[in-house]
């Protein structure tokens, strides 16, 4: 992410790049002219609540919708050349877009065919690991499965840009994790980048890199992962502290355990330490505050 | 290319009930049917009157017959064996229709659009694709069932003649069988440039209805026609339609004035001289040219909704 994000080096290689990319139904502006760009190598999470603008986002650089202003998804206008774009980008936009009435074989002698990146190998490689019958209609796969599928078939084709929205929607707790772990182990590489939108923040704020935060068609927040972690800390507030703990101005206050809690963004983990118990905030939180608080 | 030979083999896979099974199964019960009926001929055949000629069985039939008309012959038993595999065709126009139909809406339905748009096809190609597999392939797969049928048909009833001592030999016009599968394709590809507006209407509404797609492709013309009576008195619309899914054929071959007398002459007609009527006629003619346009600028509209589904 360009405004926040300083350790990138010069001149690297930019994935995305939008400049007042905005998208309006009717009076409603789902995207308010909003810049941004991102570069390769990332694992970005976009995350805001549902109607934010997310998905319309996403749908833009994927070239599934029209839209106003100016967008490059690796070099191509989304708009006009989705089959092309389509060839390095790989998206699963929502659970179960798998056709039905197709065995899961012939989904991957489909893809086989018309996806020059795709490697079938690969494919059986991750669906060995499951327990999905390649001789079944997808109509006859559970929900589970159906997204083990189509998982099997985006992380064998070999993307520079993949965008997963909710990928893990309806699948246990044993599968999203090994999800996560296998997107981190065996596909995301330096030449890749990631895109994810989850409810399910906590499971994949230790993978991500970058997040955004999106908030009534807004770009609130860009941040690399490492800096922003840090920017925020939560205290528990000793007895008799209180007075000194609202002066620093926190971005938001509650009680919890009979203690004042505070969160503070920007402010020195020395100084809060006298005040009491610190801790990190997860990324869930952060983002709470953020939308809630004066954390903006 | 092979991009397009994907999806064309997809859709055929989709739609495989339609496409394959279908003219299977009526060419099977027409054979089944067949078999029945010339086990039964022995016995029905006495009722007829032509027991009196001294005919038993087929075999005599066909014995008689190649004495008495030996040159209408082959064209006869061409044009029996077309009779005969006639029920697959019943099927073919709502195969079309309902494929076309459903072609650009169930996937928005059953929301697989967000895969096909995964993957590096673009929009026109699938579009065409949608069209191409229904109008070009359907009917191509139905004629090769058909061939099929004839050919067992051909052989049963040879098999059926030899038994009876007739001539099987004459049971194997092959040369005119082949020249009517040909023309065949011709006369089906005059016949679908015509309703390619009608196509192109199905398959738009198939990408533009949220719901009710039959509704839409058969009601909102229906109304045309309905207010066009109404308010100008006149049936412009009706007849455009009327003339595109087949009443061009009055003009094309009405005019011909010639005499037909027994099935070769027919024969020869429907694999030469019809085709030549037909395309001489649908080309210098504007009805058909307005009908191709409007045909194009509804697969563009088409696409462009496709290119906006999600």
């Amino acid at each position: 992410m360009t405004d926040t994000n300083t350790n990138s080096p010069a001149g690297e290689t930019k994935v995305i790049e939008a400049v007042g990319l905005s998208k309006s139904f009717g009076d409603f502006h789902a995207l308010n002219s909003v810049d941004f760009s991102m570069p390769m190598g990332r694992i970005v999470g976009v995350i805001g609540a549902n109607g934010a603008g997310k998905t319309t986002m996403l749908n833009a650089i994927l070239g599934l919708t029209s839209y106003e202003g100016d967008l490059k998804v690796l070099g191509h206008n989304p708009a006009t050349e989705r089959d092309a774009l389509m060839k390095d980008v790989c998206f699963i936009a929502d659970i179960a877009t798998l056709p039905k009435w197709m065995k899961v074989s012939e989904v991957l002698d489909y893809v086989e065919r018309v996806h020059p990146q795709f490697d079938r190998a690969k494919a059986m490689d991750f669906l060995s690991r499951t327990n999905v019958p390649l001789d079944k209609k997808v109509r006859a796969l559970s929900k589970g499965m159906t997204v083990q599928v189509h998982l099997a078939v985006v992380m064998s084709i070999e993307a520079k840009l993949l965008v997963l929205d909710e990928p893990t929607l309806g699948l246990d707790i044993i599968f999203r994790k090994r999800f996560y772990q296998s997107l981190l182990e065996e596909y995301f590489d330096e030449d890749r980048t990631v895109i994810i939108t989850t409810h399910q923040v906590e499971e994949v704020e230790h993978i991500l890199t970058d997040v955004m935060f999106i908030k009534d068609g807004n770009i609130v927040l860009e941040a690399d992962m490492d800096d922003l972690t840090q920017q925020f800390i939560e205290v528990m507030v000793e007895k008799g502290k209180e007075d000194e703990a609202l002066a620093l101005k926190p971005i938001s206050h509650g009680v919890s355990f009979g203690k004042a809690t505070c969160v503070y963004k920007n402010i020195d983990r020395d100084t809060l330490a006298k005040l009491g118990e610190t801790r990190r905030l997860g990324l869930a939180d952060i983002f709470v505050a953020t939308m809630t608080g004066d954390g903006q | 290319m092979n991009i397009f030979k994907a999806l064309v083999m997809r859709e055929i896979l989709d739609g495989k009930n339609g496409y394959i099974r279908v003219p299977l199964i009526l060419a099977a019960v027409t054979i089944v049917l067949l078999l029945l009926s010339s086990i039964g001929f022995g016995n029905a055949i006495q009722f007829d009157e032509m027991h009196k000629e001294g005919i038993e069985n087929l075999g005599d039939a066909m014995a008689l017959a190649q004495e008495k008309e030996a040159h209408e012959m082959p064209a006869a038993i061409t044009l029996g064996y077309w009779g005969m595999t006639a029920l697959p065709w019943v099927a073919l126009p709502f195969v079309i229709f309902f494929s076309l139909l459903g072609s650009l809406y169930e996937e928005r339905r059953d929301r697989s659009i967000l895969f096909w748009k995964s993957m590096p096809t673009a929009d026109w190609q699938e579009v065409l694709a949608k069209l191409f597999v229904p109008i070009i392939v359907a009917p191509l797969i139905f004629l090769t069932v058909v061939i099929a049928a004839q050919l067992l048909i051909a052989l049963l009833l040879s098999i059926v003649v030899l038994f009876q001592g007739g001539p099987f030999l004459v049971m194997w016009p092959l040369w005119f069988m082949i020249q009517t599968w040909i023309g065949w394709v011709f006369m089906y590809l005059a016949f679908a440039l015509w309703a390619l507006p009608m196509f192109a209407w199905v398959s738009l509404v198939s990408a533009f209805a949220d719901r009710m797609p039959f509704l839409w492709a058969v009601l909102a013309p229906a109304i045309l026609i309905a207010v066009e009576a109404i308010f100008f008195e006149t049936a412009r619309v009706g007849t455009w339609i009327g003339k595109h899914l087949g009443g061009w054929t009055e003009h094309a071959f009405g005019s011909t004035g010639r005499h037909i007398d027994g099935p070769r002459d027919v024969l020869t007609m429907l694999t030469g001289e019809a085709q030549m009527n037909a395309y001489s006629y649908s080309l210098t003619s504007l009805h058909f040219w307005i009908g191709i346009v409007i045909a194009g600028g509804f697969i563009y509209a088409a696409i462009e909704m496709r290119k906006r589904a999600i």
